[in-house]
């Protein structure tokens, strides 16, 4: 990947120095994830100074509550992208978010999804178009719903009225595409 | 083995890893995966490719943002080892922020539609006050008008007795009880109409008991021709009931209302053709 990376360590290494608490650690971590986060949150809540705030907290609480974090039960990054959306979408449901966000209501968010990827698109990432171009588009919705707009597939079932095992099948099929693309690669 | 791949194909690992699953659905793969290395290694490549994806849709947070949260986490970081389970303060900090900007701006918005409104009803009730003033100067001159018309139209008649040819004017002349009064009659035999010029009326002030009639002479009986006061202000021609044939004139005064028959005693003015 073309990813700038100022501090970088392997993740066993930044494992051990976020356990240690040294502070090299909270730097490696955000040159490290902060774009692949900030990638997620930014998609769920639309809103720069909140996806901000979202960002910043998400660090925050990466930091505080890291003891929680066992290597044993999966990549650190899985566990990072679930705190970050967690976050997101608490925002995304919390009385005073919705109030002031009208415009974000579910049923439009599907629509959004093509439009707003084309803006967010970081121009440096090469790959990403042609990406795009293998998975299915009814794979990648589901994909991007899920994942990027925090749904959870029960509503996404709702929302695009197709059965439950249906969405399970295109997620899976959305990560047997991603990993023939990730092969190539 | 073949539950095992049909547990792999379908899609529960998938969700395990974007965290859409229930506790008991979490605990069931993790029991899996901890029986089946093959579910396991399909869960590690799950959680490979997902990374790959969310790094292929990343994006770049602003430059400044680095700076901002990094010391916000230093900053904490002295207090994390004396107090460590203050970890959810920084949190509530950073939320709090944007929502009371926005409570802010629809604060000032409703000061702003109540200020609006207070104007607006200070403005209705001064238009108000202005409608009733005009409507009364209206009123009032549509009062005037109505007096104007009612004199031109007076005006109007005694300019066509004036002018009406079929009218004779007689003069009325003082009794020797009254030597001094006078009035003129006008009186159109074609059309019987009879008319008295209070401008040329010259007698004394009758009473609030007392009233002038005039009679005319028919073939030396006397007819009422009706009744009329003398004030101070009277300068107006007077139409009196009508009779075509006179050959004579005479007021005379009669207690308020009129009589049947003059009082001959009374008589103030006389005069024949």
């Amino acid at each position: 990947m073309t990813k700038k990376r100022k501090i970088s360590l392997s993740e066993e290494e930044l494992v051990r120095a976020l356990r240690n608490r040294e502070k090299i650690a909270i730097e490696a971590l955000y040159d490290m994830y902060s774009s692949s986060l900030y990638g997620v949150i930014s998609r769920i809540i639309i809103d720069t100074a909140t996806a901000e705030d979202l960002l910043q907290e998400t660090f925050v609480k990466i930091w505080h509550s890291f003891s929680a974090y066992s290597s044993e039960k999966g990549r650190l990054f899985t566990w990072m992208v679930n705190v970050a959306r967690n976050l997101a979408i608490d925002k995304l449901r919390s009385k005073d978010f919705k109030n002031q966000n009208k415009n974000q209501e579910l049923e439009n968010n599907v629509t959004f999804i093509d439009e707003q990827r084309n803006t967010v698109y970081n121009p440096e990432l090469l790959g990403v178009k042609e990406l795009v171009g293998k998975l299915k588009p009814e794979q990648r919705l589901i994909l991007d719903l899920v994942y990027f707009k925090g749904y959870t597939h029960v509503e996404a079932s709702d929302e695009l009225g197709i059965p439950l095992g249906t969405i399970k099948t295109r997620l899976r099929m959305a990560i047997i595409e991603l990993r023939k693309y990730f092969k190539e690669d | 083995m073949e539950d095992i791949k049909a547990y792999i194909e379908s899609g529960i690992l998938e969700l395990y890893v974007l965290g859409d699953v229930t506790p008991e659905e979490k605990r069931q793969v993790e029991e899996m995966a901890a029986k089946h290395p093959a579910i396991k290694a399909e869960l590690g490549e799950i959680e490979r490719l997902m990374e790959l994806y969310a790094e292929a849709n990343a994006v770049e947070p602003a430059a400044n943002l680095r700076e901002r949260i990094l010391n916000s986490i230093v900053t904490n970081y002295a207090d994390d080892s004396t107090f460590d389970e203050q970890s959810e303060y920084p949190v509530s900090r950073v939320t709090s922020i944007t929502p009371a900007k926005v409570y802010a701006f629809y604060k000032y918005a409703f000061a702003a539609c109540l200020v609006l409104l207070l104007v607006s009803i200070a403005g209705l009730v001064s238009m108000y006050n202005r409608l009733q003033e005009s409507n009364s100067q209206i009123a009032s001159l549509q009062l005037n008008n109505q007096h104007f018309v009612g004199i031109v139209n007076l005006k109007d008649e005694e300019l066509e007795v004036l002018q009406d040819a079929s009218f004779k004017f007689l003069k009325l002349n003082g009794t020797p009880k009254a030597p001094q009064a006078q009035l003129t009659v006008a009186w159109s035999p074609v059309k019987k109409k009879v008319w008295i010029n209070m401008r040329t009326l010259n007698m004394p002030a009758n009473d609030a008991e007392h009233q002038y009639q005039l009679w005319a002479l028919v073939g030396g009986k006397p007819v009422d021709l009706g009744v009329f006061d003398k004030t101070a202000d009277t300068t107006d021609m007077k139409e009196m009931k009508s009779t075509a044939l006179a050959d004579a004139f005479a007021v005379t005064l009669e207690p308020r209302g009129g009589s049947a028959s003059p009082t001959m005693d009374k008589m103030m003015v006389i005069g024949k053709f």
